[in-house]
């Protein structure tokens, strides 16, 4: 008796629950949030699913998009690259996600990006890559070289720099990067032996790799640094660092304890923002280098009223694993934030979530003026935005010393610059 | 010091087992890519078990030489992942003009993209006859098979063994991982091979083709796992698997009597690179990436993990704890992203502590404690 | 006490003192650079203008550099004074409403004051501007650029020589000389002679040049080789031999001496790399070595110890507070807010704190898994293994995902060059360590009673037992020691590398292998292996240029090396079997 009624009062249970959920389902959006919260990548992702939720919360509590309140469905890859492809098939497949925000490593976005395309998807990606790429359905937020690389080279080079040393972690994003600044730095008549961490050429002659490549992980830097500082002896040297956030401890240690400073042999970090200096003896680095789109420092009355909700949303929060001290903000979590803004500006102009209609609503050119200037968005997927350089100081932020507006963002640079003869 | 595992009756339930593994394998190659083609499972489903599939070879594997032969090896995510990159070098030349730079028309000579990326304008040599599926399918064993060999010759020789042999193959899987992350290397460094569009003329990316595709190689891993398990089966039948059994439970005896036991353990280790490798070839086009992360010894040490979470030296332990544990993963790395570490550390903590059987033995141990009810049940740390 | 007392009294005097002379204006005192660019200013003449400015080479104040900038910003004003003195001042900070700014005299770098002694503030547009010209401005430049040259701190001169040398403008020649004559600094005299060789490189005199490469080739300092080498390249076009013998002569003597530094500097680093893995390994040589556990969580342990010098960094400086997961307990630790040395000294404090907690934790870990293990390595193996994720989380969860920053003690961040090798004191430091801690380690195992009872613990258990050692007691503390050498090599590494949750893995193969080769059950062994791979990883990778080659030779090398000797260097010998 008993069960067979239990059993009637969870089948009711359960139709009142589909119902709810189906009445629900018509004022709500799904958006899927695709970032590692376990496994080596956590340590930077973990912040940009945080700064997404804040952003959802802050566009939920005006009315959401398009009237529809944004449900994000988060899902944790764990830094394991082939389940990038398994859970973005999950988000588009299953969960049937309008749009979705992640990645960070160039391998987990090459991981989905066959998904996405297979699905026809959208992809907002927000952290600096290394250009080469213009698929219909990633929307790179991201910076591309022209906007992070070139603009800290010229600025060494107008301080009279003469020698660059070129290192990187051996992966995609150092590898072509150094690539194009090996042709910039070619055009703009710097000698090949000026040009330090070796090279490597193929059977014909032509150079296909530049500077000195760690593995992840690397630990000792002892030999290198010996090398960067017979290489800066000189004196007019600066070190151009692709090394990716954990070997940066272990490296700047050692630079330091070689006695190397920012004014003997200045370091450019294109990796380094203010989440990542949080790991750095700060102290010992002031002066080095910082390209973004978005420093926290900027002084915009944008800026501060972002600084300021997000650190009351980080008051208030109730969701899991947020960790709520100590909270910095740098470029890849306002380009999310950027992101989640420009889908919403997209979807609005085009009145619809379809993929198609808010692809060609991005490719007509749509502004959005978040906490590090006016961004716009490009026919060629990617975003014209406004470049800073700036300076470390003891309290791990950066002074700007320099702004470009608006430079536009072009991914593919390999072959641009002639070298001088 | 080696352990036996707790299978005393195994003998016995041998042919009851494989019947089990077989009629439950053959119902998989039949009903899951029907229920797929009718629309009654998404293709999602059947991507995810076509992985599992292909763990559950990988974790064979292990369960060959740890639970059969007593060779714990932490190497066997390499022969898994050699296996993947032979034909994921196949894969990588069937996209030819499809790639991102040829359609930009920068790539007239078809490369794969990472060696345009990189400034290279030739395939290299060794690249060259990948073009070819049967050169690529040989080498999915040849490769693998090679590298076991030539270890497992070194390392059987110098009878090296027990935790030496775990600490020897972890070293050799890390050297090698390091080697695949190099970029110089020219097997696509950390970003490994990505964005497969064919397989023998097959699309895996199309709309209305793609799907078939897959569930084509979803039956391909099973009649693969379907395979293996009917040759394990045989060879614990013969006296060679016997004799391997003793090597585990006492390999000087054995050497004592007179076998050669070397030259057994390389044979069951090569065999053992070969299931890896295959596994790791149908895994490739249907997870859609192979990179060197997928080398680390973490990696073998989760297959032997499976293993021991399954039952090892037995046929259906490493397939059960295969997808138990890599369904759960799916499932807890969405509901608990911030717990599902430990979820797993402590489920391979109590397997190891309590039930070194693995879930196989757990029917075995209820009934035991049924039939002894009031009787307090042995402590299993005690055992040997 | 006395001079207690009269310290006040006299250093008033000297000031009365010290004013008149200044009011006076004697002869005897020279005149301050700061009015020598008030005369510059007020003289008319433009070439008399700009020998006054010449005037000031040499000299090393500041202040030059301040009032320059100034002027080149046209911030320079001529105030006439009621009474008709033309006063230069400076004009600074914003302007009021009324258009005023504060007024700063150039000659004492004091504000303005009018005759009741109160600040005045002045209209730019109502006084007359200090004009500069291009000739002025280059006669400046050249001052400024020359300013440090004078600096009383020895590293500004330095980098000033070398910055003059470098740009190779003959017309710094004199200044350079000049300052060759009062140099004391044996250092920075060898940089200046470098300096003057370096600007007669670029003379058009190939005598001149010669004699410059001569010199050089005696300096044999790295830092010149790519001037001399641009210099040779284009000589060899020029169609000049003896230029070019002298430059090949300097090139080789550079490199001969370039090759002896990256010797001595690759045996260092080789030796310190190695003492590094011999720190992270020693406990493993005990846990696996002697007690035969596969303590997969060993890089945990290191972490522990890292975290402890976190936390104890923290202590000292302004406290810190987290949160337990799961049981959701917030910790509170209050700083002591020390600063200066004693706040230094958190990392000597942090070294038993780094040493207990790991200790602790080896042993909770010992009673609640390891003990049930004994017999089954392979199987203590997965269950550290699963012991290892959850710490690494437990730590994620409990201090966030971000890495975290350990500052180096002062003690620990400088380094000695000595003949061009650089020994940083970090690497330095980590070799003593590594050599206090193997012996201790020593010490403890063959002269204390308890080294007694785990040799012999270690050697057969079940004998042990029945002779009546309590094995139980003796595993535990064995553990925890092993466990705690660990958390010491945990307490180091923050010096080196990053501090993290999952900061241990990076070790644990490294570790593995070291305490194998070494053969396990000796701990000589391990530090003779820990060495020698040190050495060929720092060599290797100097040879190879290549920090990854290098590594994966090793490894190879490692299990080649085994097929040799499968027992490891040091074996301990036994009959027994299986």
């Amino acid at each position: 008796m008993i069960t067979k009624f239990s059993k009637l009062l969870s089948v009711g249970a359960l139709a009142l629950v589909a119902l709810v959920a189906a009445a629900r389902a018509a004022d709500t959006v799904k958006v899927g949030v695709l970032h590692d919260l376990s496994g080596t990548m956590a340590i930077s992702e973990t912040s940009l699913r945080d700064i997404l939720l804040f952003t959802f919360d802050e566009i939920n509590a005006k009315g959401g998009v398009l009237g529809k309140k944004i449900v994000p469905v988060i899902v944790d890859p764990g830094s394991v690259w082939p389940i990038f492809a398994e859970k973005s098939k999950q988000l588009l497949e299953v969960d049937k996600v309008a749009v979705t925000f992640g990645c960070w490593t160039s391998v987990s976005r090459k991981s989905a990006l066959p998904v996405f395309e297979k699905d026809n998807g959208l992809l907002f990606y927000p952290v600096q890559y290394e250009g080469e790429e213009e698929s219909q359905n990633v929307c790179y937020t991201a910076e591309a070289v022209n906007q992070q690389a070139i603009p800290a080279v010229d600025y060494f080079i107008a301080q009279g720099k003469k020698k660059f040393y070129l290192i990187g972690t051996d992966y995609v994003y150092p590898q072509t990067t150094n690539l194009v600044l090996l042709e910039y730095l070619l055009s703009k008549g710097v000698p090949l032996a000026n040009i330090g961490g070796g090279y490597k050429k193929d059977g014909s002659g032509k150079i296909i790799s530049a500077g000195k490549y760690t593995p992840f992980g690397h630990k000792d830097y002892q030999q290198i640094i010996a090398e960067i500082k017979d290489f800066a002896s000189s004196g007019d040297a600066c070190v151009i660092s692709t090394l990716n956030g954990d070997t940066n401890p272990p490296f700047f240690k050692e630079y330091a304890a070689a006695g190397l400073t920012a004014d003997t042999c200045p370091v450019v970090s294109y990796s380094i923002a203010e989440d990542e200096f949080r790991s750095l003896p700060a102290k010992d680095l002031v002066g080095q280098i910082g390209c973004w789109t978005y420093f926290q420092s900027i002084d915009s009355p944008e800026n501060t009223k972002f600084l300021a909700d997000f650190q009351a949303w980080l008051k208030t929060t109730t969701a899991d694993g947020v960790v709520k001290e100590g909270r910095v903000v740098d470029s890849p979590m306002v380009l999310s934030y950027d992101g989640v803004y420009l889908w919403k500006a997209c979807v609005e102009k085009a009145g619809s979530f379809d993929v198609d209609k808010v692809r060609a609503a991005w490719k007509s050119g749509v502004s959005f003026v978040g906490p590090g200037g006016k961004v716009t968005t490009q026919p060629n997927m990617h975003l014209t935005k406004t470049v800073y350089i700036g300076e470390s100081k003891a309290d791990g932020q950066f002074k700007i010393l320099k702004t470009f507006p608006d430079v536009y963002g072009e991914p593919h640079l390999k072959g641009t610059f002639k070298a001088k003869e | 010091m080696s352990a036996p595992a707790p299978t005393g009756s195994l003998l016995r339930t041998r042919h009851l087992e494989f019947t089990v593994v077989g009629v439950l394998l053959v119902l998989l190659t039949v009903i899951f890519p029907l229920c797929n083609a009718h629309g009654l499972l998404s293709d999602f489903t059947i991507t995810l078990w076509g992985k599992y599939l292909c763990y559950a070879l990988l974790a064979i594997s292990v369960d060959l030489l740890w639970g059969y032969t007593g060779l714990l090896s932490l190497g066997q995510a390499l022969f898994f992942s050699l296996g993947g990159y032979m034909f994921g070098m196949y894969l990588m030349l069937q996209i030819g003009m499809l790639g991102s730079y040829a359609k930009a028309g920068q790539n007239p000579a078809g490369l794969p993209d990472f060696m345009v990326f990189l400034g290279h304008t030739f395939l290299p040599l060794f690249w060259r006859p990948f073009n070819s599926f049967g050169f690529a399918a040989l080498m999915v064993f040849l490769v693998p098979g090679l590298v076991a060999l030539i270890f497992g010759f070194l390392a059987f020789r110098s009878r090296i063994k027990g935790v030496y042999f775990s600490i020897l193959t972890q070293a050799l899987t890390y050297g090698a991982a390091l080697m695949f992350f190099r970029n110089d290397f020219t097997m696509g460094g950390n970003n490994g091979f990505t964005d497969f569009k064919f397989i023998l003329g097959h699309s895996l990316v199309e709309p209305d083709t793609g799907p078939a595709t897959m569930r084509g190689l979803f039956v391909a891993s099973a009649l693969a796992l379907l395979l293996v398990c009917l040759f394990c089966h045989w060879l614990n039948g013969t006296k060679f698997g016997l004799v391997r059994q003793a090597i585990r439970d006492g390999e000087n005896r054995v050497l004592f009597s007179g076998y050669a036991t070397a030259n057994f353990k390389l044979f069951v280790f090569v065999v053992a690179a070969f299931i890896a490798a295959v596994g790791g070839a149908l895994f490739v086009p249907q997870a859609g990436i192979i990179n060197p992360d997928q080398m680390t010894p973490d990696k073998s040490i989760e297959a032997v993990v499976w293993v021991a979470v399954g039952g090892r030296g037995t046929l259906i332990g490493p397939i059960i704890g295969a997808i138990t544990i890599n369904a759960l993963r799916s499932w807890a790395t969405q509901a608990y992203p911030d717990s599902w570490l430990i979820i797993l550390g402590l489920i391979f903590l109590l397997v190891v502590l309590f039930l070194p059987g693995g879930i196989v033995s757990l029917p075995g141990k209820l009934k035991a404690l049924r039939g002894h009810k009031g009787k307090p049940a042995e402590p299993a740390a005690t055992r040997a | 006490m006395v001079w207690k007392l009269f310290r006040p009294l006299l250093l008033c005097t000297l000031g009365v003192c010290v004013g008149l002379l200044a009011n006076v204006r004697a002869m005897a005192a020279p005149e301050t650079a700061r009015a020598t660019i008030v005369r510059a200013i007020l003289t008319t003449d433009d070439a008399q203008k700009r020998a006054i400015i010449n005037s000031l080479i040499g000299q090393g104040d500041e202040a030059i550099r301040e009032v320059f900038t100034a002027w080149r910003q046209d911030n320079l004003y001529v105030y006439s004074a009621p009474g008709g003195a033309k006063v230069p001042v400076e004009l600074t900070g914003d302007k009021d409403a009324a258009g005023t700014q504060a007024a700063v005299r150039v000659d004492t770098g004091e504000p303005l004051k009018d005759a009741a002694g109160q600040p005045l503030r002045l209209v730019a547009k109502q006084l007359t501007a200090v004009e500069h010209d291009a000739g002025l401005r280059r006669a400046m430049k050249n001052v400024v650029d020359l300013l440090d040259l004078g600096s009383p701190l020895p590293a500004k001169r330095l980098r000033a020589v070398q910055t003059i040398g470098f740009a190779q403008k003959a017309d710094k020649l004199p200044a350079l000389e000049a300052r060759a004559g009062l140099e004391t600094d044996t250092e920075i005299k060898k940089e200046l002679k470098e300096a003057i060789a370096l600007i007669h490189l670029a003379d058009s005199d190939d005598g001149v040049k010669i004699k410059a490469l001569a010199e050089l080739q005696e300096l044999h300092n790295s830092s010149s080789y790519d001037l001399i080498n641009a210099l040779k390249v284009k000589a060899e076009t020029g169609g000049k031999p003896a230029v070019v013998a002298a430059a090949n002569a300097a090139l080789v003597a550079i490199e001969n001496h370039r090759s002896v530094v990256k010797f001595f500097g690759t045996l260092f680093r080789g030796l310190s790399a190695g003492s590094v893995l011999l720190v992270v390994a020693l406990g493993l040589a005990i846990t696996f070595g002697l007690m035969g556990v596969i303590n997969m969580a060993h890089g945990e342990m290191i972490t522990v110890g890292a975290y402890a010098t976190y936390i104890t960094q923290n202590v000292f400086g302004e406290g810190m507070h987290f949160t337990l997961p799961f049981i959701k307990v917030a910790i509170h630790l209050p700083g002591l807010h020390l600063t200066g040395w004693a706040y230094q000294l958190y990392f000597v404090a942090a070294i038993p704190v780094g040493f207990l907690s790991a200790a602790l934790v080896g042993i909770a870990l010992e009673r609640s898994v390891i003990r049930f293990l004994y017999r089954r390595p392979l199987e203590s193996l997965l269950a550290t293994f699963g012991v290892s994720l959850i710490l690494q989380q437990l730590f994620k969860l409990t201090f966030g995902s971000n890495n975290v920053n350990v500052d180096s003690p002062v003690y620990l961040s400088s380094n000695w060059t000595v003949f061009d090798v650089t020994f940083d004191w970090n690497r330095v430091f980590v070799i003593g360590f590594a050599a206090v801690i193997v012996f201790g380690v020593w010490l403890a195992l063959t002269k204390t009673p308890l080294g007694l009872l785990i040799r012999c613990v270690m050697q057969n258990r079940m004998m042990a037992s029945c002779m009546g050692v309590r094995t139980e007691r003796v595993n535990m503390l064995t553990f925890g020691l092993g466990s705690g050498l660990a958390g010491l090599a945990g307490v180091f590494v923050t010096q080196l590398g990053t501090v993290g949750p999952s900061m241990g893995q990076e070790y644990i193969v490294d570790s593995f292998m070291t305490v194998v080769v070494g053969g396990v059950g000796s701990i000589f062994g391990t530090v003779v292996s820990a060495l020698g791979i040190g050495l060929a990883d720092q060599s290797l990778q100097q040879i190879l240029l290549n920090p990854v080659l290098g590594k994966i030779l090793v490894l190879l090398a490692i299990i080649l090396f085994l097929q040799w000797r499968p027992t490891g260097l040091f074996a301990a010998r036994s009959r027994s079997l299986d």
